[in-house]
């Protein structure tokens, strides 16, 4: 019977080995002038195309030197899908070549590939998780516009080359419209030169009629001074690069005195000059401010109350008492009987709370004769404190073992999927494997931490097995109806 | 589609046969590692593990059917006591990795796949041929014996062919305006011998063999003997108890695969796991480690639910190789007694 049983085994097996190739190569009926060749350049850890890409570079691959390139196990995925043929030294690499020379690191092992190839298997589109990339607790509260290309690409403007006129010293029409004027010339500066210092762009702005001398200093100082005005982040010409974070302010606000004129205490008769730094850019030096017209222009007047205010400011007044009206202290005679007339009193008020509870370093938790709600007395006498994932998790250092991998999009979005705006990702995903430590509350708060807003999901390797794992916070919903 | 295949099975065993009883050497099976993981790459090197008893996971993706993971490719992947068992069989040798042996360009292996290419495309352009005129014999002697063929029945024919279909059609057209039913033998010749002349295989049109394993010094199976590098696993304890638990079964018969998802080490298939469901699940533990309650009731209510028993193993305490005791407490979900 065993022996029967075996030789189907032994076609089953056959089988199942058949179906993936008796010999040991893969033959492609796909002909050759839809395979697209590269090359791997091991020194960058990229593959580089040679041929144009095919329907794959919607999802795969980016754009470096002009050239379009392939992460390696992004090219591994295409080799084994039979889409790419990749040369190293002028003769194709084999997949076997392929696992060892890109399969070796801790960033991308066996068990990442694995994981990374089921899912692009499934169809979901999945790319390296760059760190960078998530926004901050507080980019997240301000909601910005997610700019399109954080390497300093700066924005094409549509506009007329109207001529500007800027003249230095004079403070024509109000403020606003120079400070437009400003912005215009310095995102002209911008987008003529975005990395040369600013006086080389003086000579190009020609066109412009009044070929008045701008200062660069203040041009800088104003481009400076004004980089929270453009909206892509990325500020004046000069000295930082771009790609850097926005420029704290230059303004210490603490330090910038702003007078009050409304006070009635400090009525001065004149202000003085402020700081020319702080001033937009070609006003220079103000003189000193006569505050008379201003103040005319406050309203100084007293409050007249209305009746009903005036009562409700007596009856306050009448709780105010004078200790020395009170009747019952001026029959004590002496500080001893007014020390038990103060006993008194308070024991009075305090009927109903014991000193023997109320007087001793420890007190009751609660005292009956205060309102509080269910939900209040609740909180008072829990002993554990409930906590959410992300309480205390962004003072955690990194960690060397732990660390998110790719972003997961889903595969429906593949049709409307960019490169450039992914959006964002479905989930995150961190490898690990059964043979190693299940993960702690510690690394559980620190990637959820550095992933922001998105969940983390944790695939777990085993031997080509893969099971998905996700942690969720949970309060546990308290009743308070009684 | 299902003919070529059960074609090819039969072929392979036949030849698998045959190789058996010739060749009473062993061939010795390579292993790769890839990082710590060992790999297997070679067809004919998975066969003969199965056989032995080694099942592994294929971990690549299939070459027919890429883009899906009910059915995975080569390579396979061994658990590390699959691979250590079979070195020390002397069935298996580690193939020291090569990647970084030569730095330069080969000019001779350069030319050697230039050359084969250029046979591969001269091949396959006779082929392709052939299989033209077999197409054009097919829709001359369709047009001869139905009087009344379509021209939808010629476009079919033609694209049967899995080329372009383009210069074909053109010459379909031809025979469909040709008008007279009287083809003699002449007729056909004729046209034959128009598409010998004006026939010409495109470059862009050839298959290309794109391998999975890598050819090289590796490939003899002799060759590899000489080539066997140390194992190169460090050896724990825990890593030490779960070698010999597994040799320890793998000799009573039973077949073994990892089993992360049932939190244990090892399912145990009393046969092939293609045919068989698990019958345990293996937890290895050390000798004189001390497990808590809970665990052993955790493991203990997973196995009822997956209806499988669970075995405790623990290798004997004396340090030698072989002659140690492997022992086993099972641990199964009974009512009161």
């Amino acid at each position: 019977m065993y022996l029967q049983l075996n030789k189907h085994v032994k076609s089953l097996v056959l089988l199942c080995f058949t179906a993936g190739g008796v010999t040991d190569s893969l033959y492609v009926f796909v002909p050759r002038g839809n395979l697209v060749k590269a090359v791997w350049i091991p020194s960058d850890m990229i593959v580089e195309l040679q041929s144009p890409a095919g329907k794959f570079w919607q999802t795969m691959g980016f754009s470096a030197h002009g050239k379009q390139c392939l992460h390696p196990e992004e090219a591994l995925y295409l080799m084994e899908c039979g889409n790419l043929q990749l040369f190293y030294q002028d003769l194709p690499l084999s997949i076997q070549e392929g696992y060892e020379r890109f399969l070796y690191s801790k960033t991308m092992s066996v068990q990442h590939y694995q994981v990374f190839g089921h899912l692009k298997r499934l169809g979901y589109v999945v790319n390296r998780f760059d760190p960078s990339s998530v926004p901050s607790q507080y980019e997240r509260q301000l909601n910005l516009p997610q700019s399109q290309d954080r390497s300093g690409r700066l924005p094409k403007r549509k506009r007329s080359h109207s001529p500007t006129s800027r003249h230095t010293g004079t403070q024509e029409g109000p403020t606003s419209k120079r400070m437009e004027e400003e912005k215009d010339c310095n995102r002209e500066e911008e987008d003529k030169n975005p990395d040369s210092l600013p006086d080389l762009s003086a000579p190009d702005i020609d066109e412009i009629q009044t070929a008045s001398h701008v200062d660069p200093t203040t041009s800088t100082k104003g481009g400076q001074g004004r980089s929270w005005w453009s909206k892509e982040g990325s500020p004046g010409p000069d000295s930082e690069l771009p790609g850097h974070p926005q420029s704290s302010p230059r303004w210490d606000f603490s330090s910038i005195p702003f007078p009050d004129l409304g006070s009635r205490s400090w009525l001065p008769s004149s202000l003085t000059s402020p700081d020319p730094c702080l001033l937009p850019g070609a006003v220079g030096s103000v003189g000193a401010c006569d505050v008379a017209p201003w103040l005319q222009r406050l309203n100084l007047r007293e409050v007249r109350m209305s009746r009903r205010e005036c009562e409700r400011e007596r009856d306050r007044d009448r709780y105010r008492r004078d200790i020395n009206q009170d009747r019952e202290v001026r029959r004590c005679r002496n500080w001893a009987e007014y020390q038990e007339l103060q006993g008194r009193r308070i024991q009075r008020s305090r009927r109903d709370r014991p000193t023997h509870l109320w007087e001793r370093p420890v007190t009751p938790l609660h005292d009956p004769a205060q309102v509080t709600s269910t939900g209040e007395l609740l909180d008072k006498i829990s002993v554990i404190k409930s906590t959410r994932l992300l309480e205390g998790a962004s003072s955690l250092k990194g960690s060397e073992e732990w660390r998110i991998c790719f972003n997961i999009y889903q595969p429906d979005t593949v049709a409307e999927f960019k490169k450039s705006a992914p959006g964002k990702p479905y989930s995150r995903m961190c490898v690990c494997s059964f043979d190693g430590p299940v993960p702690d509350l510690w690394t559980l708060k620190l990637l959820a931490f550095q992933s922001g807003d998105v969940p983390v999901t944790y695939a777990v390797v085993d031997h080509g097995d893969i099971s998905f794992y996700s942690f969720k916070d949970f309060q546990i919903p308290t009743d308070t109806s009684f | 589609m299902d003919s070529p295949e059960q074609k090819i099975t039969k072929t392979v065993s036949r030849v698998d046969a045959s190789k058996e009883s010739m060749a009473n050497s062993r061939q010795v099976i390579g292993i790769n590692f890839c990082g710590p993981t060992p790999l297997m790459w070679r067809a004919d090197d998975l066969k003969s593990v199965r056989e032995l008893g080694i099942i592994g996971t294929l971990v690549g993706s299939l070459a027919r059917q890429p883009r899906q993971n009910t059915r995975l490719g080569r390579p396979l992947e061994l658990l590390p006591e699959e691979g250590r068992l079979l070195a020390d069989m002397g069935r298996a040798a580690v193939i020291p990795d090569s990647t970084n042996e030569d730095p330069e360009v080969n000019p001779e292996q350069v030319e050697q796949y230039h050359a084969g290419l250029e046979n591969s495309f001269q091949e396959q352009g006779a082929l392709a041929l052939e299989d033209r005129k077999a197409t054009l014999m097919r829709v001359m002697t369709k047009k001869h014996n139905g009087k009344e063929t379509s021209s939808l029945t010629y476009r079919h024919l033609c694209e049967t062919s899995e080329l372009s279909v383009l210069a074909l059609t053109a010459l379909c057209f031809l025979l469909e305006n040709s008008g007279s039913q009287e083809d003699s033998d002449g007729a056909v010749r004729d046209r034959l011998e128009a598409l010998a002349h004006g026939f010409s295989f495109p470059r862009p049109a050839m298959a290309v063999q794109l391998c999975t394993a890598r050819a090289g010094l590796s490939h003899c199976p002799e060759v590899r003997r000489f080539l066997a590098a140390d194992w190169p696993i460090p050896r724990d304890e825990r890593s030490e108890t779960r070698f010999r638990v597994f040799r320890d079964l793998r000799r009573q018969g039973f077949y073994l695969t990892s089993a992360g998802k049932f939190g244990g080490d090892y399912l145990v298939y009393p046969g092939d796991p293609l045919r068989f469901h698990a019958y345990f699940i293996v937890v290895c533990i050390s000798m004189d480690e001390s497990m808590p309650l809970c665990d052993v009731l955790a493991i203990a209510r997973l196995g009822s639910n997956v209806k499988k028993t669970v075995l405790l193993c623990s290798s004997g305490g004396s340090q030698e190789d072989d002659g140690e005791e492997v022992v086993y407490t099972s641990l199964q979900w009974s009512g009161m007694v």
